[in-house]
C-alpha cells in the first residue's frame, strides 16, 4: 500500500492511452448496435477478400466491411443499408453465389436489425451497465461503509476502461481476434463487473474483520495484512479462472473469442484493481478525512 | 453422524431430483443418435413405436438455443401508424402531412402513436372526430378507442403468425409478444428465409368456404380408403400400430378386430368417421395428422378428390374422449363462397338470452347482398371460416341472413369467441407488420459451437479438478465431487424451469466452475490458516467454514446482481447467460459451502481422523 502513488500512475498511463485510443480509433459497434445486416457465410474454398469486394461493388453495396472470419474460407460481410424485411441478406446471398458460380457457400449465420432496435439495443447496454454499478454501489456501500462501495466502483470504472481500451488497441491488428462490441462483449463486460467486484469483496471482508480484532493497528498495515492473507486465495482462484477463460479462448470456438477475450483482460486488469485501486482509494480516503482505522461501524 | 441425518438426507433428495430432472435430455440424446444411424422404413417404424417415449422426453429436455441448434428468430412489430392511418375516415392533405410528422415524432421516441397523433391533432385544433369515430366522440374517447384498436392488431398478427407457423410445420415453434407492438418468432431448424419471409409477412386470407355434402364427403373418403387398402404395400405394418384408436368405432362389417380393420380400411383406421356425432368431416388423432397429410397428398389419392373439392384441417385441435386431442379434417368445396375482405367488423359477446358465448359480424353493403343469397340457398348446411387454409369454425346456416348481421354460436367459451372475433378480423382490417430483426443460425455453425463449447467445458473442468485433487489432496477430492453435483444441480434446474441452454450459456457453466472453486479455495485457505494457528482439525473446519462463509456469500451476492440486470436488459442468447450464472451461483453456494461441509463432518468423526488440506 505504500506505493500505491507507483500503481495510480501504472493505471492512469494505460487508462490514457487506452483513452487516446478510443477517441482516435475508437471501437468497432457491431451490427447489434449499429443496425444494418451482417452475415457469416463459409465457402467450399479459400477466398480473397478483393474477390468478395468486387462482388460487393458491383451489387450496389461498395461501403460494405468485409473480413475474414476465423479460416480463409469464412468471410463476414456487415452493411449499415437498411432495406424492407431480409433484402439486403438476398441481395448479398444472389450477388455472391451470380458473381462467384465456382466457389458455393452456405450461410453460417445471419443478422439483421432494424434501425430502431439497434437504438434499443445501444441504449439497453448503457442502462445495464449503469445499473448493474449503481446496484453494485448500494450493495457495497450497505454491507460495508459507502467508501468502501465507491472504491469498488472506482475499480470497475477502471476494469472497464483498461480492457475497453485494449480491445481498441488491438481491434483489427490480428485476423483471427475479431473485437467487435456485439451483445455479447456487453454480456462480457457486465460479467467483468460482477467477477472483479467479487474479487475486491473478499478483500474488504477480510479488512472488516482484521478491524475488529486489530483495534489500533493504523489502516495501511490493516489493508496490508488483509490483501497478504487473501493472497494465496487470490493467486489459485485468479489462476483458476483464467486458465478456463484461456481454455474457451483457444478452443471456445470463433462465436465465443471475443467474449473470452474480454472477459480474459477484465479478470487480469479485476485482481488487479482490487488490490491496488479499490483498497488503495479506501486507504486515501479515509486518510485525508482524518479517520483513523474506524472504517466499520 | 447422526446430528448430520437430516442433511445427508436433503443432500441425498436434492441429487435424486436433479436426476429425475436431468435423464431425459440423455434418453432424448440417446433416441435421437438411435434415430440418426436409421434409413428410411427403419427409421419411420422407430419413430413409431418410441412414438410416446420421443415425444416425451423430447418436452422435459434441456432446450438448445437458436445459436446452437440452428434456426430463425424473426422479430415482427406491427406498423401501428399505418394502422391509424387505415383506419382514419375522411383523409385529406392535411391528415396526410400529420401522419407524416407522427412517423417522424415516433421514430425517435417510446411513445404510443396514438398519443403523439393526438398531440400532433391538438397542436392544429384539429378534433380527433374529425378523421375517427363519431363526431360526438371526445378526444379521450376517440384515443381510447384508437389504443384498443392497437392493442387488438398485435393479437390479430400474432394469431395469423401462430396459424401460419402451424400449418408451416416447424417443430417447437416459439411466438410471443414483446412489449405493445412486437412478436418474436423462434422457428429451430429452419433456414429458408426466402419461405419464411413470406410465410410471415404476407397479408391473411380469409374465405368462407362451404362443406360438401355428408355423403358425397363419406364417398370420396371411402375410395381413397379403397385406394390405400389396394396398394397393399401401403404399410400394413405400421397402421396396427394405432389399431387401439378404432376399437371404439363401430364398423359397418360388424365385429372386426383392430388388426383386421386396419388392413382392410387404411384410411379409416386413422380418420375417424362418425356421421351421427359428426356428420360430413372426419376427426384425426393429432399423432396421425402428419400421415394423413402424406396420404392427401399422394398423386393416386389427389386423383382420387374431386376437382371443386379439397380437405382442409381445423386450425386448433381439440380433447375428444379419453383425453386425446384430435384435429378434425373438413371436406370443403375449393372455391370460396366470400373472401374476408367483405367483413367489416366482428365481436365476441355474451349472448344475454341464452347466456352463451356468440360472435357477431357485420358485412359491407356488396357482401350483405352476396351473403344473403348464399345463406338462403345453403339453409342447413355448413360453411366453413378459413383463415389461411385452416378452418376456424364450421357453424351451420340457420336461416337467409339479410342486412349482413350474422350470429355465430356454438363455442365453449368465450376464449373460443375471441379467437374467431381475431380470425374475422384478421381478414377484415389486416394488422401490418414488418420484419425489424432477424437472426438466423446455420446448422453448421451451430453443431461446431457445440462441440467446441463441450470440448472447452471438458478440458476446462478436467483441469480444474486435477489441480484441486493435487493441490488440496483430500479438500481438493470433496471439493470435486461437491463441483460435480454442482453442474448436475445447474442442469436439472434448467431443464426443470424450461431453460435454453446458449452458447454463452455454456460459457455460463464454465464461469460456475470457477465461482465454485473460489468459495472452496476460500474455506480451504482459511482452514490452513486456522490448523497454522494450532486448532484441532475439528475446531479449523468449523471456523474456517464460518469465517469464509460473508466472504462468499457477500462476493458471490454481487455477482448474482449483475446477472439479474443482465437478465432484464439481454435478449436471447445474452439472457441464456445470465440464467446458468444465477442458476449456478446458486448451485455452487449449496454444493461448495454445504455439501462439502457434511462430507468433512462425516470424515472428522471417524477415530483416526486425518483430513489433509494439502
Amino acid at each position: 500500500m505504500q506505493r500505491r502513488k507507483l500503481w495510480y500512475t501504472v493505471s492512469s498511463s494505460i487508462i490514457v492511452i487506452g483513452l487516446v485510443s478510443l477517441f482516435v480509433k475508437g471501437v468497432t459497434l457491431g451490427v447489434d448496435f449499429l443496425g444494418g445486416t451482417e452475415i457469416i457465410v463459409e465457402f467450399r474454398n479459400s477466398i480473397e477478400i478483393g474477390e468478395i469486394r468486387t462482388v460487393m461493388d458491383r451489387i450496389g453495396l461498395g461501403q460494405a466491411e468485409i473480413k475474414t472470419f476465423g479460416s480463409d474460407r469464412d468471410i463476414l460481410i456487415r452493411t449499415g443499408e437498411q432495406g424492407e424485411g431480409t433484402s439486403v441478406g438476398d441481395r448479398i446471398r444472389s450477388g455472391l453465389a451470380t458473381n462467384l458460380p465456382g466457389n458455393p457457400f452456405t450461410v453460417l449465420k445471419e443478422d439483421k436489425i432494424g434501425p430502431k432496435i439497434g437504438d434499443e439495443l445501444r441504449r439497453d447496454a448503457v442502462y445495464a451497465i449503469v445499473a448493474s454499478l449503481i446496484a453494485i454501489l448500494l450493495y457495497v456501500g450497505f454491507r460495508f461503509k459507502f467508501i468502501y462501495g465507491v472504491g469498488a466502483v472506482v475499480a470497475l470504472f477502471h476494469d472497464v476502461l483498461v480492457t475497453l481500451g485494449l480491445i481498441s488497441i488491438l481491434d483489427g491488428l490480428l485476423p483471427q481476434l475479431n473485437l467487435e462490441i456485439s451483445q455479447n462483449i456487453v454480456a462480457a463486460f457486465l460479467t467483468l463487473v460482477g467477477l472483479s467486484v467479487n474479487d475486491t469483496v473478499v478483500i474488504f471482508d477480510r479488512i472488516r474483520e482484521n478491524q475488529k480484532i486489530f483495534r489500533s493497528m493504523n489502516l495501511i498495515d490493516l489493508v496490508n495484512k488483509s490483501v497478504n492473507e487473501t493472497l494465496s486465495r487470490t493467486i489459485i482462484t485468479m489462476g483458476t479462472i483464467v486458465l478456463v477463460l484461456g481454455i474457451l479462448f483457444v478452443l471456445g470456438g470463433e462465436v465465443t473469442r471475443g467474449f473470452a477475450f474480454t472477459l480474459l483482460i477484465g479478470i487480469i486488469a479485476g485482481t488487479y484493481s482490487s488490490i491496488y485501486i479499490a483498497s488503495a482509494v479506501v486507504v486515501d480516503w479515509t486518510g485525508r478525512t482524518g479517520g483513523k482505522g474506524k472504517l466499520i461501524d | 453422524m447422526r446430528k448430520n441425518r437430516n442433511k445427508i438426507l436433503l443432500i441425498l433428495s436434492s441429487i435424486v431430483l436433479s436426476l429425475y430432472f436431468v435423464y431425459p435430455t440423455y434418453k432424448d440424446n440417446d433416441l435421437q443418435s438411435r434415430l440418426v444411424h436409421l434409413r428410411g422404413e427403419d427409421s419411420l417404424r422407430f419413430v413409431e413405436e418410441n412414438e410416446a417415449d420421443i415425444r416425451e422426453n423430447r418436452l422435459k429436455r434441456i432446450k438448445l438455443g437458436l445459436d446452437l441448434q440452428g434456426g430463425m428468430r424473426v422479430v415482427l412489430e406491427v406498423d401501428v401508424i399505418k394502422l391509424l392511418e387505415d383506419l382514419a375516415k375522411n383523409k385529406d392533405d392535411t391528415f396526410t402531412e400529420i401522419i407524416r410528422e407522427v412517423r417522424a415524432e415516433s421514430a425517435g421516441s417510446d411513445e404510443l402513436a396514438a398519443t403523439i397523433l393526438r398531440r400532433a391533432l391538438e397542436r392544429r385544433e384539429i378534433r380527433m372526430s374529425r378523421y375517427y369515430g363519431n363526431l360526438r366522440d371526445n378526444n379521450e374517447e376517440v384515443a381510447a378507442f384508437l389504443d384498443n384498436e392497437a392493442t387488438k392488431a398485435i393479437d390479430r398478427a400474432m394469431e395469423v403468425v401462430r396459424n401460419r407457423v402451424d400449418q408451416y410445420g416447424v417443430s417447437e415453434p416459439s411466438i410471443q409478444k414483446l412489449g405493445g407492438t412486437r412478436v418474436v418468432v423462434e422457428l429451430p431448424g429452419v433456414t429458408k428465409e426466402g419461405e419464411v419471409r413470406q410465410l410471415l409477412q404476407g397479408t391473411a386470407l380469409l374465405e368462407f368456404k362451404l362443406l360438401k355434402e355428408p355423403d358425397v364427403a363419406y364417398r370420396v373418403m371411402e375410395s381413397i380408403d379403397r385406394l390405400l387398402a389396394a396398394s397393399t404395400t401401403t404399410d400394413t405394418t405400421d397402421t396396427t400400430a394405432f389399431a387401439g384408436d378404432t376399437a371404439k368405432i363401430s364398423t359397418p362389417e360388424g365385429d372386426l378386430t383392430p388388426e383386421e380393420f386396419a388392413e382392410k380400411h387404411p384410411f379409416f383406421a386413422v380418420a375417424l368417421v362418425n356421421p351421427q356425432q359428426f356428420p360430413g368431416e372426419a376427426i384425426v388423432a393429432e399423432e396421425n395428422k402428419e400421415k394423413i397429410r402424406r396420404i392427401l397428398e399422394r398423386e393416386d389419392v389427389r386423383a382420387a378428390i374431386p376437382n371443386d373439392m379439397q380437405f382442409a384441417w381445423s386450425a386448433k385441435s381439440r380433447m375428444l374422449g379419453e383425453g386425446k386431442t384430435y384435429y378434425t379434417l373438413y371436406p370443403v368445396k375449393r372455391a370460396p363462397e366470400l373472401t374476408g375482405g367483405v367483413v367489416v367488423n366482428a365481436r365476441a359477446t355474451i349472448d344475454p338470452n341464452y347466456n352463451q358465448p356468440v360472435v357477431t359480424m357485420e358485412m359491407s353493403s356488396q357482401g350483405a347482398r352476396d351473403w344473403a343469397r348464399i345463406t338462403g340457398a345453403n339453409i342447413n348446411k355448413r360453411v366453413a371460416i378459413v383463415l389461411d387454409n385452416a378452418v376456424f369454425s364450421a357453424p351451420v346456416v340457420r336461416g337467409k341472413i339479410t342486412g349482413g348481421h350474422s350470429q355465430i354460436e356454438g363455442m365453449e367459451n368465450l376464449d373460443e369467441a375471441r379467437l374467431l372475433e381475431i380470425v374475422l378480423k384478421a381478414g377484415a382490417l389486416p394488422a401490418p407488420v414488418e420484419i425489424v430483426e432477424q437472426r438466423s443460425v446455420g446448422p453448421s455453425l451451430g453443431e461446431d459451437s457445440i462441440r467446441s463449447g463441450l470440448l472447452s467445458s471438458v478440458i476446462a473442468t478436467a483441469l480444474t479438478l486435477l489441480f484441486m485433487a493435487v493441490y488440496y489432496r483430500t479438500g481438493g477430492m470433496v471439493a470435486n465431487i461437491a463441483l460435480v453435483f454442482c453442474v448436475l444441480f445447474l442442469l436439472a434446474i434448467l431443464a426443470a424451469f424450461h431453460g435454453t441452454l446458449t452458447l454463452p450459456g455454456i460459457a455460463g457453466i464454465i464461469l460456475t466452475l470457477a465461482i465454485g472453486v473460489d468459495a472452496n479455495v476460500l474455506i480451504y485457505e482459511r482452514i490452513r490458516e486456522e490448523i497454522e494457528t494450532g486448532k484441532t482439525l475439528r475446531a479449523a473446519i468449523d471456523a474456517g467454514y464460518g469465517k469464509a462463509f460473508t466472504a462468499i456469500f457477500d462476493s458471490n451476492l454481487t455477482t448474482f446482481l449483475t446477472g439479474i440486470i443482465l437478465y432484464q436488459f439481454g435478449s436471447g442468447p445474452v439472457q441464456g447467460f445470465a440464467l446458468t450464472l444465477m442458476i449456478g451461483i446458486a448451485a455452487s453456494m449449496f454444493s461448495a459451502i454445504f455439501i462439502t461441509r457434511v462430507f468433512f463432518e462425516a470424515l472428522a468423526d471417524r477415530k483416526e481422523a486425518r483430513i489433509s488440506f494439502g
